[in-house]
């Protein structure tokens, strides 16, 4: 016998479109990270009205809700805590308007993100964040955590890209944050949005900038002996005034594990690759991409590999973009981090994290947005193994502490969710915290929405969160 | 370890979602359960925590198409294609998974006799206004006429149904190759059913079976060649299925079709005009990510007609073998994307190198060919 809330979400809903068989949660039980939660109900509503359902019906019977899209977070933003209901995006997939002279498009949240640059290709323009998971991320999603990606170095990330956003709040209202008009009056409250993990709302409905393809492109992939020249090339192709569109690197052992998956020719033996793309205009490009050959080779670059064509773009692309999912070629399991440092103590930092990963005897590679100093530290593990969670959780928080004590952040653009959270107090003091809490409060009065994420149990006075029976982290 | 999976198989995927977009019934439906990473996961339950087979782990199982689209866009290369017929042979053995009536249906693709004159019953019935169209069968031919052989240089696969109701298509398939210099060598009564359903359907002995049976229809070394990608598939995975030197071997030698001419396009004749309109490219699953030779169709098909590509990645049509049967509605829904990228492409003739795509995309009203009949219709032309 379904209980009183599943039977209320299906008269609400449909009945085929409300989960509540123990096999059916289960699979929704985590996202791309390691962290496991329990959902009470899984639901898909179709419309801005059925989310709305979803959230009252949810409240009416005490209990909170998590959103969720493709799944593919790595910080536990989806996670279900709280047995909560799920209120899945995915059928609300439509591109609703696009506006070729004003270069906006409307969409509904569970439009994939590639699949939108797709669709508005024929007209020259693209949806500029990136992510490596563009293929299969929604854009609810990347608004919720404010997605980058390897492009975003300069293009900005997603919340440069979000205009307005139609939202549920957390008592089921519907909201309109932002607008298409250059400077919409009052607080940017599709700011405070964008990145809030679910925690004030549901977008069901978002307005997205669309980015002109640069007329010219020039991909290159430079090669190093050494991490640290690598490195000093990053420093010294922006200390040269360039920004390339993205700038990416890729450490011994990341290289070999994609290069085994998309054979497009990385350098096995190389101890770092770097991925530059520089685009604009056909000269510009010419003149940028000499100037990051030219440095890369000041700092030991031991060849420079020019894109002959868009396949081998494409190919190398694939390549850095495939990074995390290649790492089962090593082990089945990986903790991902995601802080930023600064650009200029990267080596410094790098070489910490390495000596981290050994002195707890684990695997460690790297693989990250180097030009705007967004670590990805990726630690590889086999979760079968007796006690090796342990020694991923240690040196985990060992490395965030290295990357905050470098004066760096905690994350770039996964999000915090339930992962992060707990090391917020390494960069907030209590006011930051309790004003943070403050705001969310103003959205989210009775804590119903996406409960314990973000931030830390005692962010205000008074407030309880604990990770529950049967998670882990 | 109800489920008898390998666990470093079942192990090697780490959820990030990749596969999604790229899995039909992903596509349609936006739920776990319906994608590949679902999948797995539900075997996971099973093999792990002991959720029971029966119910709604047999419905998910049974939902995937078997296309391996995911298989090949997997960073991690997990061979979800073995862990699905693994897990498809552990219901098929302990539950009621596979009832008689299936058991006997995929039997008569072995029994080529039977096949045929079932295959000439439903003709007339055909012509008697007895088969409903939704069935999605192709118009069968009455009389079939007899192939014959023309040398040794390779061998021609023949199959079941492309056999009985697509024989035509072995005829055109033919007459390239001789248009190419080789003489074809046709099979015994033997290669009647390569066993790619059975194997699909978790019927494991009865595609070993039917392997061996293959195996020792075609002696010597001469290339086998296959017309039909879904075939072609299974033929290579003999050494897999069967675990056998010979196997292993035998395997060796399949080739698709145009694998073969596109290594030797330069000996087909070039065309006196080219194909009059433009054709769109759909590539059947098992040629594009189990077997990798999608490439080749359009080195051979692109001597004779201009092509157009589908802007959906290869994103499965809902065919996959016995699917369309059993999946009426979900295999519609599936082809409907499918028909949209086909329309984006302006092109109203569409090249497909498998038998079971070609019937299902032409029961959506589409001018369905296999690519080698295109050929053979310009090259014939030219005479």
């Amino acid at each position: 016998m379904p209980d009183a809330l599943v039977a209320d979400l299906r008269a609400a809903l449909a009945p085929e479109r409300v989960l509540a068989e123990p096999l059916e949660l289960t699979l929704y039980a985590r996202d791309a990270g390691i962290i496991e939660g329990h959902a009470h109900v899984v639901c898909f509503p179709l419309t801005t009205g059925e989310v709305q359902a979803c959230v009252r019906i949810a409240r009416a019977h005490g209990r909170p809700f998590t959103p969720r899209g493709s799944g593919t977070g790595l910080a536990g933003g989806a996670v279900p805590v709280e047995d909560p209901v799920v209120i899945v995006t995915t059928k609300m997939d439509r591109i609703l308007e696009v506006d070729e002279e004003d270069r906006v498009a409307w969409v509904e949240p569970g439009v994939l993100n590639l699949d939108l640059t797709h669709s508005v290709a024929h007209l020259g323009l693209h949806y500029a964040p990136d992510p490596s998971s563009q293929q299969s991320c929604t854009v609810g999603g990347n608004v919720a955590t404010n997605s980058g990606g390897p492009h975003c170095l300069l293009y900005g990330v997603t919340s440069a890209h979000v205009l307005a956003i139609e939202v549920v709040l957390a008592d089921g209202s519907v909201a309109l944050l932002g607008g298409v008009d250059a400077e919409p009056a009052g607080y940017d409250l599709r700011g405070a949005f964008v990145g809030s993990e679910g925690t004030m709302g549901i977008a069901t409905r978002i307005a997205v900038r669309l980015t002109p393809t640069p007329p010219a492109v020039r991909t290159l992939l430079l090669d190093f002996l050494s991490v640290e020249g690598a490195a000093a090339t990053v420093t010294g192709i922006i200390a040269a005034g360039i920004v390339p569109a993205a700038l990416e690197m890729m450490d011994a052992e990341i290289t070999r594990a994609v290069e085994d998956f998309v054979h497009a020719g990385f350098p096995r033996d190389a101890a770092a690759v770097l991925l530059v793309e520089v685009d604009g205009l056909p000269a510009g490009v010419e003149a940028a991409a000499q100037v990051v050959a030219d440095v890369g080779r000041v700092h030991g670059a031991r060849s420079t590999r020019v894109a002959a064509d868009e396949a081998e773009r494409a190919l190398l692309w694939k390549g850095r973009k495939s990074a995390f999912g290649a790492i089962a070629r090593i082990a089945p399991n990986y903790y991902l981090h995601d802080a930023v440092v600064p650009r200029t103590r990267l080596v410094e930092v790098l070489s910490r994290v390495y000596e981290i990963a050994a002195r707890h005897r684990l695997v460690m590679m790297n693989v990250f947005h180097a030009g705007d100093g967004n670590l990805h530290p990726l630690i590889v593990f086999d979760r079968r193994e007796n006690g090796v969670m342990e020694r991923v959780t240690a040196a985990g928080e060992e490395i965030i502490t290295a990357c905050v004590e470098a004066g760096g952040v905690l994350s770039g653009e996964h999000g915090i969710g339930l992962e992060k959270r707990d090391y917020m107090p390494l960069i907030f003091g209590e006011a930051d915290l309790d004003a943070q809490a403050r705001l969310r409060h103003a959205f989210d009065p009775d804590g119903v929405a996406n409960p314990t994420k973000v931030l830390p149990a005692g962010s205000r006075c008074g407030d309880l969160q604990r990770v529950p029976e049967g998670a882990w982290i | 370890m109800t489920l008898h999976l390998d666990d470093d198989e079942l192990v090697s995927c780490v959820a990030c979602g990749l596969c999604l977009p790229h899995c039909p019934t992903y596509r349609v439906t936006g739920e776990e359960s319906a994608s590949p990473r679902g999948r797995i996961a539900a075997m996971r339950a099973v093999q792990w925590s002991g959720a029971p087979l029966e119910g709604d782990f047999t419905r998910f199982m049974d939902l995937c198409v078997q296309c391996r689209a995911c298989e090949a866009v997997c960073p991690s290369s997990v061979p979800f294609g073995h862990l699905m017929e693994g897990a498809r042979e552990t219901l098929a053995s302990d539950t009621r998974y596979q009832p008689g009536w299936r058991r006997a249906g995929y039997r008569v693709l072995g029994r080529h006799r039977l096949l045929l004159t079932a295959s000439t019953a439903l003709a007339v019935g055909q012509r008697l206004r007895l088969v409903p169209r939704r069935f999605g069968l192709p118009r069968l031919a009455l009389r079939r006429r007899p192939l014959v052989a023309t040398g040794n240089d390779v061998w021609l696969f023949t199959g079941c149904v492309m056999d009985a109701w697509m024989r035509e298509t072995h005829a055109a398939v033919m007459r390239v190759l001789a248009a190419a210099g080789a003489g074809v060598a046709l099979p015994g009564p033997g290669a009647a059913c390569c066993g790619a359903l059975h194997e699909h359907a978790g019927l494991v002995e009865d595609a070993q079976r039917l392997a061996r049976r293959v195996i020792g229809a075609f002696p010597g070394e001469a290339p086998v060649l296959v017309d039909s990608a879904g075939c072609g598939a299974a033929l290579k995975g003999y050494g897999r299925l069967l675990g056998t030197p010979d196997a292993a071997e035998f395997s060796r030698r399949v080739m698709d079709v145009h694998e073969w001419l596109a290594a030797r396009v330069d000996a087909l004749p070039v065309p006196a005009r080219r194909f009059p309109q433009l054709v769109a490219v759909q590539d059947p699953c098992h040629l594009r990510h189990v077997q990798k030779a999608h490439a080749h169709v359009r080195t051979v098909l692109g001597r004779y007609a201009d092509l157009v590509e589908l802007d959906d990645e290869g994103l499965c049509c809902g065919a996959g073998g016995a699917y369309a049967a059993l999946h009426p509605d979900m295999a519609a829904d599936i082809r409907a994307r499918k028909v949209a990228a086909i329309a984006r492409t302006g092109a109203v003739v569409v090249a497909s190198a498998n038998p079971g795509c070609a019937m299902h995309l032409a029961v959506a009203g589409l001018d369905v060919r296999h690519p080698l009949e295109i050929v053979d219709e310009v090259i014939r032309d030219g005479r």
